[in-house]
């Protein structure tokens, strides 16, 4: 068993588990998503297979798996972005805190406001850096000038880019480096306060040294926040999440607790992938 | 054998030639490459420095038409020659329009013709002043009429006309010059009391010729004389009407009548300028004095009409040149108002000559001095010092190419005139001017007209509002429309649906403009005018009608639901469009029964509102639809390219579409939607045919939607075949060209430092 563990983690940095054991417990958590039995289609191909999952409160949940599995469809569903493409089309249900989301009643900007979104690639808008994180709190009606100077700042500030930034607030944000502009859309979907935010791949355009700035705020964030992550990178699905979610060709194969995954995953298809095996 | 060959033999010789060519041959191939590569780079650069080159030279060519109207005036070879004739005073001279004769008469009645150039004497003729008498006055009428008179000291005058007769033996041009006395050989009698004549003026028209005089005993009369051909007899009869006029305040030093018969002025010793109204000379009585020169001590000196005798050119002894007219106010009282001053003559004016054709003149002044002025543009072209002496004589020749003058020392003088374009002046371009008749100064184009005494009126700016009117109204229709058309195509409709809209409408876009032109003028005026309650009826129902049906769209029912996907809900606003239309226009009668007493056109002539059938509302619409297709074109694409990643940054963070498309959308899109409506106002700017057709092309200068106007592209279709080729008027309609030209580049280069600056601002990432 220690053998396999080495083995697996090998390559991942000394000591990546070394002190963390598989503790958590899907059973013991609050869950605030719960996917039964999602199916997903775009015209004639099924792109989501069968997907059961629960998504525990306020912790990281990582999805990984190869190119093509579905695991950034399976995060555009909980706020409802497919809805955006013509032939797409979902069968099952979603529930947050146990209400469907594909129900017609539902309000989906509301929804969108209350599950965050933060793109692979850095999406500032073109105006100024206050602007962009102002921006989803006039959609919501705040026009205090007093109230929005000071969501902006405790925004920016747990996006830890207000030291860099609070001296050109007025500046366009197309002039930010794009870690910083990463760092400026996770502070503008935090403004909002939403309580899920789901993170596509928030780090594969960026250096290392911006890569490990976000991967910081995600371990702070998950105080408040119900966070999903899609990323290629195993190092940092290991690093970042408690959970995590293999899938392969749009299946969920295993989903279970990090450490728990990465040193003694139940399939074999989740190791291959995680040692490189795969393909 | 084959088979035998290992797989790694065979990839090496697979790298080591069997793929690629042969050394030489790549070597050759680089060569190649790089020859097309210099072709090309070579075929791009000329194509673009052509592009340059030829608008620069568009430019250029313009400019070069245009110059010559800003040019002065030129005096050129002068040529002096001893006076043909007796050492006498000389009264008049005058040139023939080819300037191959001229005529001079002197103070003792003796006229010699001679060539102007060289002074060659041609002819010598007596006007025929009996012994008994002695020349007291001299006058002559409009030059064209070529008539002059003599006042003699008995109280008759003596008429004569100097004419020339054009033949063409071998084809060469032969003027023959004779004179003529059109009253008869002998002088007539004016003054039944034979008093001298002091002053003199004579005038002539369809209705006779008229001879006014002051006589030594301070009367005024006049006297019109009607020469009659005998049938019977082959004898002149000749009938006379004489009338004692008021007499003038002071001394008369210059009596003019003009060609209506109805006008008589008086400038005296003083300065001042008094106007007879001889329209029922019974009854003639002095309307108005005015003074005209300012100052002690000063007279009038010189003082002429200018062509078609409405204006009066008012010399003065202090050297000032000042342009006079009858100006009628309320009362219809004609009053002597001051238009316009010239560029003051170094020293007192001793003679004023016009221009046989157009509104000019020339004066000379005591200090040897020739000017060289024109009415209408107020443009001084020349003054220039020709003599030591005081001109005594001077005269313009018929085409306005040479002028002719004596100073008093027994010699004549000639020089050759260059003056092909006075009539224009920047000034008068874009400003206010008093044209004759008018009432007050202001913007006029009217370029031609039937009469020859016709004072063309250049002002660019009615052409300048009416461009700019056209393009407002068609902007006004085509803007709202074609943008959020793009805006909805764009961002709203289905693919399958764009993919039909946008080419439709960019289709549109070939349709000629004459045929639009040809149905907004012919059809859509007359349609507009009988229906014109179904314009507004539309433009509020349209709306509200769409709105009710997007509300009515929320209850649809769920097969509906079913057959029209997202995305295609615009398609059932088709059938709402079509039916508010026909209840415009079914409903147009009616609402004018209620409302506008049957006739909605006739209500608004009665409240004040000038209508014209082909107006801005018809030019509006007409030009909208030309301009459309360019707008939605370029808006749609700039909309179309908001990078995805941005609105769905926008709905991800719970923004509706809408808000998305207010607060990201158009922002980011907003420097194509910009250049998109500056290329459709430039569009609409230099559009031709189809305000040609449908703008009914009056030169008004207002933004009532529902008058026309003129633009600068249909004025120069409409008036450029008619000018006369290096004319002032042709060159003034280049002129016109580059004005046009230059809104379009300034228009564009403003749009294109804007879009730029937008870019920059929300550029895309």
């Amino acid at each position: 068993m220690n053998e396999q563990q080495q083995s697996l983690t090998h390559g991942m940095g000394a000591g990546m588990f070394e002190g963390r054991k598989s503790t958590l417990s899907l059973s013991r958590e609050d869950i605030t998503i719960q996917v039964k039995d999602l199916n997903l289609f775009y015209g004639k191909d099924q792109a989501l297979k069968n997907v059961n999952l629960q998504i525990p409160s306020k912790r990281v949940t990582a999805f990984i798996g190869p190119s093509g599995c579905g695991k950034s469809t399976l995060l555009r569903c909980f706020n409802r972005m497919n809805d955006l493409i013509d032939i797409c089309r979902i069968e099952g249900a979603i529930e947050l805190e146990g209400r469907e989301i594909y129900d017609a009643s539902v309000d989906v900007p509301e929804l969108r406001r209350r599950v965050g979104m933060v793109f692979q690639k850095p999406n500032p808008f073109p105006k100024s850096i206050y602007e962009n994180i102002a921006y989803g709190l006039r959609l919501q009606g705040v026009k205090s000038r007093r109230k929005l100077d000071q969501v902006v700042e405790q925004a920016l500030r747990r996006a830890a880019l207000w030291d860099e930034v609070k001296d050109r607030l007025g500046d366009n944000a197309l002039g930010l480096s794009g870690g910083q502009q990463q760092r400026l859309v996770i502070a503008r979907a935090i403004a909002i306060e939403p309580e899920v935010l789901l993170l596509d791949e928030p780090a594969s355009a960026l250096d290392p040294i911006s890569t490990a700035k976000i991967e910081e705020l995600i371990y702070e964030l998950k105080e408040e926040y119900t966070i999903m992550i899609v990323t290629h990178n195993m190092q940092q699905a290991a690093r970042v999440s408690d959970y995590t979610a293999y899938m392969y060709m749009g299946e969920m194969i295993e989903f279970g607790d990090t450490v728990k995954v990465f040193t003694n995953p139940s399939q074999k298809a989740t190791e291959d992938y995680i040692t490189g095996r795969y393909g | 054998m084959e088979s035998t060959d290992t797989p790694g033999a065979k990839s090496s010789r697979v790298n080591s030639g069997a793929v690629l060519p042969g050394r030489e041959a790549r070597r050759r191939l680089r060569k190649v490459r790089m020859g097309k590569d210099v072709l090309t780079r070579l075929l791009v650069s000329i194509a673009g420095y052509g592009v340059v080159i030829s608008l620069a030279l568009i430019f250029i060519f313009l400019f070069a038409e245009v110059l010559p109207i800003l040019r002065g005036a030129n005096l050129e070879s002068p040529t002096s020659y001893s006076n043909p004739g007796p050492a006498v005073e000389t009264r008049y001279i005058a040139t023939e329009r080819y300037q191959e004769s001229a005529v001079r008469f002197s103070a003792d009645g003796q006229v010699n013709f001679f060539d102007p150039r060289s002074g060659e004497a041609q002819l010598e003729e007596q006007v025929g002043i009996p012994e008994t008498a002695t020349v007291r006055s001299f006058a002559f009428a409009e030059p064209r009429t070529r008539l002059v008179a003599y006042g003699l000291s008995d109280g008759t005058v003596a008429v004569a006309r100097h004419e020339y007769a054009l033949t063409y033996p071998d084809d060469v041009r032969l003027v023959t010059p004779k004179l003529e006395k059109p009253l008869g050989e002998d002088p007539v009698v004016l003054d039944d009391e034979g008093q001298p004549i002091e002053v003199l003026a004579v005038q002539e028209s369809a209705r006779g010729t008229t001879v006014a005089g002051y006589t030594a005993d301070g009367r005024m009369l006049m006297a019109r004389y009607e020469a009659r051909r005998s049938m019977m007899t082959g004898e002149t009869e000749l009938t006379r009407t004489v009338h004692e006029l008021p007499a003038p305040p002071s001394v008369p030093t210059r009596i003019l009548v003009d060609t209506t018969m109805r006008n008589l002025l008086v400038g005296d010793a003083q300065g001042f300028l008094h106007y007879y109204d001889i329209s029922q000379p019974d009854q003639a009585v002095i309307r108005d004095s005015k003074r005209v020169i300012e100052g002690d001590m000063v007279s009038v000196t010189a003082m002429e009409f200018l062509l078609g005798s409405v204006s009066v050119i008012v010399g003065g002894s202090e050297g000032s040149v000042s342009q006079y007219f009858l100006v009628r106010g309320d009362d219809n009282i004609g009053r002597i108002t001051r238009i316009r001053e010239f560029e003051r003559h170094p020293d007192s004016i001793t003679t004023i000559f016009p221009e046989y054709s157009r509104k000019g003149f020339v004066a000379g002044d005591a200090g040897g001095n020739v000017g060289i002025h024109y009415g209408t543009s107020a443009r001084t072209l020349k003054i220039e010092n020709v003599s030591e002496n005081p001109i005594a004589n001077l005269t313009v020749s018929p085409r306005n190419n040479g002028i002719l003058y004596t100073d008093g020392t027994g010699q004549m003088h000639h020089a050759e005139l260059w003056n092909r374009h006075p009539e224009v002046s920047m000034k008068a371009l874009w400003n206010k001017v008093w044209y004759e008749g008018r009432s007050q100064p202001d913007y006029v184009w009217q370029s031609s007209s039937a009469t020859d005494e016709f004072e063309p009126k250049f002002s660019l700016v009615p052409l300048t509002v009416g461009t700019l009117k056209a393009a407002f109204y068609a902007m006004l229709f085509a803007m709202p429309l074609a943008i959020f058309g793009a805006i909805y195509t764009a961002y709203f409709m289905s693919p399958k649906m764009r993919g039909m809209v946008k080419p439709t409408i960019e289709v549109m876009e070939a349709l000629p403009t004459v045929i639009l032109g040809f149905l907004a003028g012919l059809w859509m005026a007359p349609f507009l005018e009988n229906h014109l309650p179904s314009v507004f009826t539309v433009l509020i129902m349209m709306p509200l009608a769409m709105l009710a049906m997007a509300w009515l769209w929320r209850f649809r029912p769920a097969w509906i639901k079913h057959h029209i996907p997202p995305g295609w809900e615009a398609a059932i606003l088709i059938p709402v469009v079509l039916v508010v239309g026909w209840f415009a226009v079914w409903s147009s009668p009616l609402i004018e029964v209620a409302f506008f007493d049957g006739n909605m056109r006739q209500w608004l002539t009665d409240v004040g509102i000038t209508y014209d059938q082909r107006n801005a509302l018809v030019v509006g619409v007409a030009m909208g639809f030309a301009v459309i297709p360019t707008i939605f074109s370029i808006a749609e694409d700039a909309v179309f390219n908001v990078p995805k990643h941005l609105t769905q940054g926008s709905l991800a963070l719970g923004a509706t579409p809408w808000q998305t498309v207010i607060g990201v959308v158009l922002l980011t899109a907003s420097p194509g939607i910009f250049s998109a409506v500056m290329i459709g106002f430039g569009r609409a700017v230099g559009e031709t045919m189809i305000v040609l057709m449908a703008t009914g092309n009056s030169p008004v200068v207002n933004f009532n939607i529902f008058e026309g106007m003129r633009t600068l592209s249909a004025n120069i279709a409409v008036e450029m075949p008619e000018a006369a080729v290096g004319g002032s008027h042709y060159r003034l309609l280049f002129l016109a060209a580059l004005v046009l030209f230059g809104f379009t580049f300034i228009l564009n280069t403003l749009a294109e430092v804007v879009r730029q600056r937008l870019r920059a601002k929300y550029s895309s990432l």
